[in-house]
Parts: C-alpha cells; structure tokens; sequence
C-alpha cells in the first residue's frame, strides 16, 4: 500500500511501467484460470510465483500454492526427496517474496506454513532471519517469526535471550530486541528454569541493566518501556494460589434439612440446606478464570463432576472472579460419605494476566446427612431472628461434645510450598513467613529505583522519567500501605487479628437463642458489632460463617461478602451504607433470609449516581408484576432484590423505606414473611 | 471508455480522452501549501475515482479497499457528489457472494464481498462455485462504502455474511480473513466487529471470545500488539480498543469516567498513546519509530474513543501532517514524499479528528464519517423499543438540526443532568443506544 503514484516520469520509464502493468495483468487472468480449473502442472505452479514476486500480498496466490502443495503431497509417486525439492520451492517462493515485500503478511504466514509441514532447519531460517534483522531490526513480522521458528524447533530461551542481547548491544534504541527480552524472561520464570528461579534474584540484575540504557540516553524510550515490564513483575503476585475453602479439608460436614440441629454437631460446619445441595466455595488469593468441571474435579458417590456448574462470585459480568462457587447435591439415600476434590491438575486456572495457577491441590471432606424430622411449626419459628442482645449467648464449646470444633488450622489453607497437599497448623505460619520475605525484596526494589530516579532527575529534567518516579512511588505506596485510608487499615490490622487464632474468634461466637426457639439447637453467630469497621477483610477465614452481625459498624461497602456463601442470616443495622446498589454482593448469597438494613443512609442523597450503574428493568421482560411508575422510580430495588428469597427484612430507619417503597417490596419479594418486625399476610 | 468499471485501472495505455485529469494539467505550486488544501486534495481523489493510476495493479486484490478510501476520502473531503451512488452501489454488490441455498451458508466457506473482480470465479460445469468465498477486510470495506454512499443497509442480505462469518471464528476468539486459512489477528477481529455493527446483528461472531482475544493482546506497557504477546503496535491497539467500543465492552469517553473499572488498563494505555506523539509533532506506530501520517490516525482515533485527544500537541500534530501534504494534492507516509491512496485517507482522517474546517467530522471507531456511521442510528432508532422513542426524539431533533444547518461544531462536551455526553451526532447516538434503559432517566433530568 506504500505506493508511488503520479510521478511525472521520462516517456522510457513510461513505456516500461506500461509493459509491466500489461504483462501483470496477463499473468493474473492466467493464474486465475489455471486455480480455477484446479491445474497443478510445473508451468502453472511457476506462473503463480511469478505473480506473488510482483505481488506478494496476493493472498490467492498463497492458497493457490498451498493447494498444489497438498495436491502433489497426495499423489502416490512421491518420495521424501521429491516431498523436499517441492517444499524447498515453496521456501524460495517466500523468500523472494520477502525480499520485494518484508512486511508481507501473507509471505511470512506462508513460511510458516510450509515450516509446520516439518521441513527446512533451524539454520537455514535463522540465517535468513539475520538477514531481515539486519535490513530492519524492528520488523515485527521478522520478530514474530523467530519466535515461532525457536519454539518450532525447540531453540533454547536462552540462546535466543544471547541473540537478543547482542541486537540490545548493537542498538539499545531498538524497542522490539527489548520485548523480546522480557517475552523470554517471563518463559523462563514461568518454566523456573536454572538460573531463573526467583524473581528477586534476577529482576535486580535487570533493574542495573536497564540503568545502564536509561542514564545513557534518558530520551530514548526503549529503556523506559522496559523499565516498565520491570515494574510489572516487580508489583505483581506471581501465580493464583488457592487460599481457603468451604468445607475445609478433613472437616465432617453435617447437613441437616432444617435448622433442628441437636447440639452435638460442631456448630462451624453444621449447614442447612433446604434446597437439597450445599455449596463448595473455592476463595482464591486473586480473581482467576477457568474454574470448571474440566479443571476441578469432584470425586464423590453421589454426584457426577461434569454436572457441577462452577459459578464466580464477581459483580461484573467477566468470568473472572477471586471466589468460586459450585452447589453439590448431597443424597438422601446415603447418609455418611467422603467427597475428595482436586483443583488445577489441568492448566486452564489463570489469572487475568495469564499466569497458571500451579499449585495442584487435593482436599477432602466427609458429608454425614442427618435424617430430618419435619416439624412444620419449628421451621417457621426458625426462619426470623430478633437481633436483641439478650438472644445472644456466648460460646462456650461443649467439653461433652462427641464431635470437636473442626480444628481452627483447617479453615484455612497454606500454600508456602510447592507439592502441598494442604493442612497443619505449622504450614499455615510459614505462608505468612513467606509472604513477609518476598514483599521484602519488592519494597527493596522499589526504594532502590525511587532513589536511582531521583538521582537522575536532580541531573536533568526529564519528563517520562518524572512520570516513571511518579509510578514508582504509587507503587512503593500501595506495597507499605495498602489501604485507602487509615480507618480501613484498622478495619483489616482488627479483622486479622481476631480470625487470627481459633481462641480469638472463638470470643466473638456466640449461640442464638430466643425465647420461641428455646427446643431448637443453637446456631452460632459471628458477633462483630461495635468495632469501627469500614471495611470487612479476612473473608478467607470466614467462610463457615451462617449468621453474621456486622451492625453499629461504619460500613459503606460490604464488597468481597458475597465469599460467604453459606450466610443466612446478616445484620447490617446502623451502618453507613448510602444506595441499595452497595448492597450488590447480596444478590449472590442464596441462602440469605434474614436481613436488617436498619438505621442505614440508604436514600438520603436525592441523586443517586450509583443507580445507573445498575441495568435497566426496561432491558429485561421480567417485571410485568409491578407497574410502571412503581418500575421507573424503584428499578434498583427490583434489580437487587428480586432474585434474593428473604423471610425476614428490616428496612426501617433509612430515607428510602417510605410506605410505598416497602409495598413496592413486598410485591418483590413473594417470600417476604415479616418487614420491619412486622408480620405479612 | 464507457463500459468501464467505476473505479477501474487506467490499464497504461496512452492518455486518456474522457478528460480525467493528468499529473500535468495541474500545475504543480512552488511549494506545497502551509494550509490543508482541500481543493488539491479533491482534484487528487477525484482522479483516483475516475481512474486508479495503474501503479495500484499490484493491488487489484484488494480493489473494494481502494475503492473504500477513495469514496470515503471523497466524503471526509465533502466531495461526495462526484462519485455516482447508483453505479458505486451496483457495483459494491456484485462482489458478494451468494450461497445458492440455506444449507450451503453453513458449509464453511464465507459469504462476503470478494476482494476484487479477479477473484471471482464462475461456476464450474455442475454449477458449483468451489471459489465462491469472500474476505473479511473486503466485506467491511463493501459495507462501509455502501453506508458512505446511503444505501439502505436493511436491504443487504445479511444472513448469509453473518452465519458464514461465524465460521472464520477460531477457538481463541480471533478470526481469519478467508475460509481456507490465512494469519489470524486482531485486524480481523476489528473487520468482524464492524461488520456486525454496520449490519446491527451480533450473531455473526462469538463477543465473549473476540474480547477475551482482545484482552490476551494488551501489553505489559498498555498497547496492544496484533496477537497476544507481540509488541505493542498502533495498528493493533486501534483494532483492538476500536473493536471493544463496537461491540459495547467499553464506553465512549472513558477517561472521563471510573477508568479504574474498565476491563482494559485505561490509564496504561493513555500513557501508551499519549508516548506515540514524537518530537516532531506525528504519531509513530511504536517506541522509536519514525513519525507516519497513518499512525495520526490509528493512534488519534483510540485517543479520541478514549476520551484523551485534548491532551496531544494539535499544532504539532498539524505541522507535522502538512509537511506530508504533497503539491499534488494527498498526504505521504514521511515527510516530502512522493503521496498514496491509503496515507492521503489517513491524513484526511487526522485533519478530521483536528476538526479542519471544510471537512466531515469523523466517527472514531469505525474510521469513516460520522454522517456515514449515522444513517445506521435512525434505522435503529425506528426499530427500537416503543418506549425509548420518546426520549430519542429529542435527540434526533438536536441532531437533526445540527444536521441541516451543517454544522462544523460537532464535538463538544456536553453535560446533560447527571449523564455526561460526548457531543457528536454518532457519538450521542451511540450512547443513547447502548444504554437504552437510561433513556428514561434523560428525560427526568
């Protein structure tokens, strides 16, 4: 496309150029009819080289040789060295092709193709690669194609990481010789080749090479790019791990059809279940995609792995998401069996940056079915809980208890080393401890390159290095201090510690009862009221979590809570929350049925940005049970709580919770028994 | 001469008689103008739609994109009457290809416009088209010509390109120019998605997978490079960040919203983009490259969907564009060269994103005017929900006028109560459509 047109030319040139368009075009309707009639002789094949030298982006052309390739391939007088003479044509095709064209696109596709029917060697394309490198060493086609021909042919990462030094060497501007520099460096980490094992010992190596470009000439952007990617891997965790699950490994799991425990039951892993399923939540130390029955597979008796939907617990529509859910139908024929699930022994778990999560890990856990005696009244006393703190006893764990509290070390998992099958109190220390080191080096890396760019900006001004400081230090921030403010960084310092060891969280469990529900067991509420939190963290230690009171807490987002997929029953009274779309990881809890949202700001600003944020009922043709005004002025409240089967909900206290904003509820949600303590028909 | 083809070859014999211009009847000024010489340029375009200089034979398979820029400069040159619409439009469509019957449209072949005549082949003797297949580049050039050029695009046989299409989808999301094979890239990618938008049916390509391809291409430095991995390319960074507000991943303007939420890394890119503008003022393609008219373009318009083409050097930008712009009229790749049919296009685009006057304004992501990507909004606007008219009136009203007065103001931030709006005919359209349900709130407000 990079023509020349309009030259004002000698009449000779003229002349020339006319015989040459003329005999173009005789060569194209030959071709043309030569492919149409699927002719494959010598002369025909030849004709078509012609053409793609005048004309290499003839993509016809190309498919036309491709053809004939297959077709002389298929016909039974050919031998290996006929194959070759053949094939060896085809590269020379290519070749002066590329020498008309470098930027070809259709030449080097061709090439390679030819090159995936096993022929030519290593030698001879690197040859010739080295000499379209040297006629322009950032043809990214040339680039491209090596990296295809050294994977094809199995070239060491390491002989192509010499070759692009040398390129580095010989031009420190030339960008493309730099990303093929860190695309190299990444497989080797990836694959922790020798000499590449840790990050922390090769990234600072890196840092003292590109200072070397970056102080030579600071205009020159290559090294600045680069300096970047160092960046990048310096920031980033390396590989998903999996952090937590529910049930835990070794736990006995007790389902129960209704909430007529009888006490003996550890009160962690004790479920009920009416829908005849239980979930199994995989939390993960980063959002990660691929989650599926093809990567986790469940062995059980009772359930078939392709059957299971594993669903990611994230707000936005991408298959994305930090925790995964997937709900496990338990028999009622059987009443005691194990469930063994094994997570990532294929590759297809990635994060979104493309990194594999390789820690293949198995856990296991027994599920006892406990028989249900269906007694009708019970059942509909259990449903509500009166959030009074009379009703709130501490737990005491019974010392006549058959069956201990799963043992604390089990609610989480530890990942310190390669190889773990998981559990024992001591693993989990040392994922800690290694944590700690490794974001010693990064911070280190990142003090050492603030100071080396400061140094460098008091010699000169320089814009991109200016704005590289300016990273650098957002980056140094968010590693020290990772919270928005200091009111969430005590949330998280409090949070941690309390789920920091079983006696801590143990002081904030407490046993539900009322004065109707006295014949009932006791489920157990996690008490975390009155302590000044603005944000919720420690999710992975909180997944047995049913009944939760988070109220007189200084919430404004309850984001990471739809982890707790096992939550029933939540008290968020008296916190800050301002619009019913903070309310937005509700919508993934199933198993809610009692809310209170009282004394919250819900409605207060009469423009709530946040509602647009929400999809419109107008897209959806559900919603036909309410009418239209009440539709345009409530649309986020149908969006939130339409698909959520609460019995209990307390609303009052907030702005928005007028009469008719709560007959607008009722009419959502069917299921509604009581609102705002009172009774529904 | 008559029976020629719109758009032919001049086939190299002698001059011509119907008196299209030659090099020589224009005489060349002492030095090319300091100004965007529209008239020049028109006269250039002109001479390329009446007859493409036989230099570009090398190009006949790609005739439907020659004959894309030129329309389409013509238009951005607001010239568009010296092309004849009726003649363009037949002959636009006799590239397609046709499948002779329902299951033949699933038999793997694609069914789009053929690049050029050459590549057409006539039935063999049992009347079967074994060659009947077209190509992606080439279809999305058909359909933006027959958009520029107002032809109803409800009439066009959409069915047979869009489930045929389905076929060039691979695996991983990308998708291949011809059924027989090719190198598949984020080029086509971008082909696929504005084809499905031009013809307003998605059922032509998985979204879901071409996304995930497009976010697999961003790299580490915020560009993105044709396939995953490569190095980050302007090119490729426009098909990808292009493709993603076609297919509705990405909002208009992004910079000025909560850039932190978007599934691509906004301020990386920004950074990226805004890193391509050299020292002499033009865009490069990638780190260290020269400056080239094109990348004014490619780079430009990702800034302009990005919302961040306030923040380049324009008077730079435009000193830089003009020492491209040949005495002959048309722009070269490097400064004081000879001109081409695809830089001068390029260059018209990144005077039209400068709002030159004297040129139309230009739609961003679909890289022809925005008066051609319009036509498509009313169409839609009269098939959509009932209960959206009501609000969409008063948009087509503002356009509407804006529209008859022809107005050169078109881009202009405007805040309308809560929502914010980029104020381009297409743009505003754009939003009101994708965010239908919101319509109700534009009235409240």
């Amino acid at each position: 496309m990079h023509g020349r047109p309009r030259k004002a030319s000698k009449p000779e040139d003229e002349a020339a150029s006319t015989a040459k368009a003329q005999k173009l075009r005789a060569l194209q309707t030959q071709f043309f009819s030569f492919h149409h009639s699927k002719i494959y002789t010598k002369e025909a094949v030849e004709l078509s080289a012609k053409l793609l030298e005048i004309n290499p982006e003839s993509y016809t052309a190309w498919n036309y040789r491709k053809l004939a390739v297959e077709h002389y391939l298929s016909q039974p007088d050919c031998n290996p060295e006929s194959v070759k003479s053949v094939l060896d044509d085809e590269l020379r095709v290519v070749e002066s092709a590329l020498r008309q064209n470098f930027k070809s696109y259709g030449a080097w596709h061709h090439r390679k193709w030819v090159l995936s029917k096993g022929h030519s060697s290593i030698d001879h394309e690197l040859r010739l690669l080295d000499k379209f490198q040297k006629a322009d060493s950032r043809n990214f086609h040339a680039w491209n194609y090596r990296r295809f021909v050294a994977e094809l042919m199995n070239r060491s990462e390491k002989d192509e990481l010499k070759y692009t030094e040398d390129m580095i060497y010989t031009n420190f501007s030339n960008y493309s010789a730099w990303h093929n520099r860190s695309v190299l460096l990444s497989a080797l980490l990836e694959k922790k080749a020798e000499g590449f094992l840790l990050k922390e010992n090769l990234l600072p190596e890196e840092y003292e090479f590109i200072h070397q470009a970056i102080f030579t000439d600071p205009d020159d952007q290559s090294g600045w790019f680069y300096h970047l990617w160092l960046l990048d891997q310096t920031v980033t965790t390396d590989h998903p791990l999996l952090v937590s699950t529910w049930p835990a490994h070794g736990s006995d799991v007790f389902l129960v059809g209704d909430r007529c425990q009888n006490g003996s039951f550890s009160p962690f892993t004790t479920v009920l279940s009416d829908s005849g399923s239980f979930p199994i939540v995989l939390y993960f130390n980063q959002p990660v995609k691929g989650v599926s029955s093809s990567t986790v597979i469940i062995e059980c008796g009772f359930n078939k792995n392709e059957e299971l939907l594993w669903e990611p617990l994230s707000v936005s529509n991408l298959q994305t998401a930090q925790v995964w859910v997937a709900h496990l139908k338990f028999p009622t024929s059987e009443l005691d069996s194990s469930v063994e699930i094994s997570v990532g022994y294929s590759k297809e778990i990635v994060s979104p940056r493309g990194s594999q999560y390789s820690h293949p890990s198995t856990f296991s856990f027994k599920v006892h079915v406990q028989p249900v005696e269906r007694d009708s009244s019970r059942v509909s006393v259990a449903e509500n809980i009166l959030w009074r703190e009379e009703n709130f006893k501490a737990y005491r764990a019974q010392s006549e208890e058959s069956i201990p509290i799963v043992s604390f070390d089990q609610l989480c998992i530890k990942n310190g080393h390669e190889s773990t099958p998981i559990v024992s109190f001591d693993q989990l220390c040392i994922k800690n401890g290694h944590e700690s080191t490794a974001s010693n080096w990064q911070t280190e890396a990142l003090a050492k390159e603030v100071e080396c760019f400061r140094e460098l900006l008091s010699l000169m001004d320089c814009k991109i290095g200016k704005l590289t400081l300016a990273r650098l230090l957002t980056a140094y921030d968010v590693m020290s201090f990772p919270f928005a403010n200091k009111l969430d960084e005590y949330s998280s310092v409090l949070l941690r510690k309390m789920t920091s060891s079983e006696e801590s969280l143990l002081q904030h469990c407490f046993q539900y009862k009322d004065s109707v529900s006295s014949a009932i067991g006791n489920p157990i509420c996690l008490r975390l009221n009155n302590l000044s939190l603005s944000r919720i963290r420690a999710f992975e230690r909180l997944l047995w979590v049913q009944i939760l009171d988070l109220s007189h807490n200084e919430l404004e987002s309850i984001e990471g809570l739809e982890a707790m997929q096992l939550l029933y029953g939540l008290s968020l009274g008296n916190n800050k929350l301002r619009s019913l779309t903070a309310l937005e990881p509700l919508r993934k809890l199933k198993s809610l049925r009692v809310l209170d949202l009282s004394y919250n700001q819900i409605g207060d600003h009469s423009i709530d940005t946040t509602r647009y944020l929400c999809s419109s009922p107008l897209s959806h043709s559900a919603g036909s049970e309410l009418n239209d005004v009440a539709l345009i002025n409530y649309w986020e409240a149908f969006y939130m709580f339409k698909d959520l089967k609460l019995n209990q909900l307390d609303i009052v206290g907030n702005t928005v919770a007028d009469e008719k904003f709560k007959s607008v509820l009722v009419k959502i949600m069917p299921s509604l028994k009581r609102l705002d303590g009172q009774l529904l028909d | 001469m008559a029976t020629r083809d719109p758009l032919d070859f001049d086939i190299g014999v002698e001059d011509d008689e119907d008196g299209t211009p030659s090099p020589s009847s224009i005489s060349p000024p002492s030095s090319p103008p300091s100004y965007f010489d529209r008239d020049r340029h028109v006269a250039f375009f002109e001479m390329l739609y009446n007859l493409m200089p036989y230099h570009y034979q090398s190009q006949e398979i790609n005739r439907l994109t020659l004959a894309f820029f030129t329309i389409s400069g013509l238009h951005l040159l607001k010239a568009l009457d010296r092309v004849d619409k009726d003649r363009v439009v037949s002959w636009v469509l006799s590239f397609q290809a046709h499948p002779r019957s329902q299951a033949e449209s699933k038999n793997g072949q694609f069914y789009g416009f053929h690049g050029s005549r050459t590549s057409q082949f006539p039935p063999d003797e049992n009347g079967v088209s074994v060659h009947d297949a077209g190509h992606l580049a080439s279809t999305y050039c058909a359909l933006a010509i027959l958009k520029t050029v107002g032809f109803n695009m409800l009439t066009i046989d959409k069915e047979s390109i869009l489930i045929s299409m389905r076929n060039l989808q691979q695996p991983d999301g990308s998708f291949m120019p011809v059924h027989v094979g090719a190198e598949t890239d984020l080029r086509f990618v971008y082909c696929a998605a504005a084809i499905c938008f031009m013809l307003e049916d998605w059922s032509g390509m998985d979204r879901e997978k071409a996304r995930d391809y497009i976010l697999n291409c961003q790299s580490y430095d915020g560009g993105f490079g044709l396939m995953p991995g490569l190095e980050s390319h302007g090119g490729g960074t426009y098909c990808a960040v292009a493709s993603l507000r076609l297919m509705g991943y990405i909002e208009d303007d992004l910079l000025s919203k909560n850039a932190t939420s978007s599934i691509i890394n906004v301020s990386l890119l920004l950074d990226w983009c805004m890193q391509r503008q050299a020292i002499d003022g033009g865009f490069q393609g990638r780190a260290n490259k020269s400056s080239d008219t094109c990348y004014a373009f490619w780079v430009g318009a990702v800034l302009r969907i990005l919302g961040g083409y306030k923040f380049i050097d324009k008077i730079a930008l435009r000193r830089f564009l003009l020492t491209c712009q040949s005495e002959y009229g048309g722009f070269s790749k490097y400064p004081s060269e000879l001109p081409d049919l695809y830089h001068s296009y390029y260059g018209y685009t990144a005077f039209s994103l400068l709002e030159e006057p004297g040129l139309n304004p230009l739609c961003a992501e679909l890289g022809m005017t925005d008066l051609a990507a319009l036509v498509h909004c009313f169409l839609f606007f009269q098939t959509d929900q009932k209960c959206c008219i009501t609000a969409l009136t008063l948009t087509i009203f503002d356009l509407s006028t804006r529209l008859l007065c022809g107005e050169k103001t078109l881009h202009r931030n405007r805040s309308l109560g809560a929502v914010k709006i980029l104020f381009s005919p297409h743009n505003l359209a754009i939003s009101v459509l994708r965010v239908c349900g919101r319509c109700t709130t534009l009235i409240m407000l």
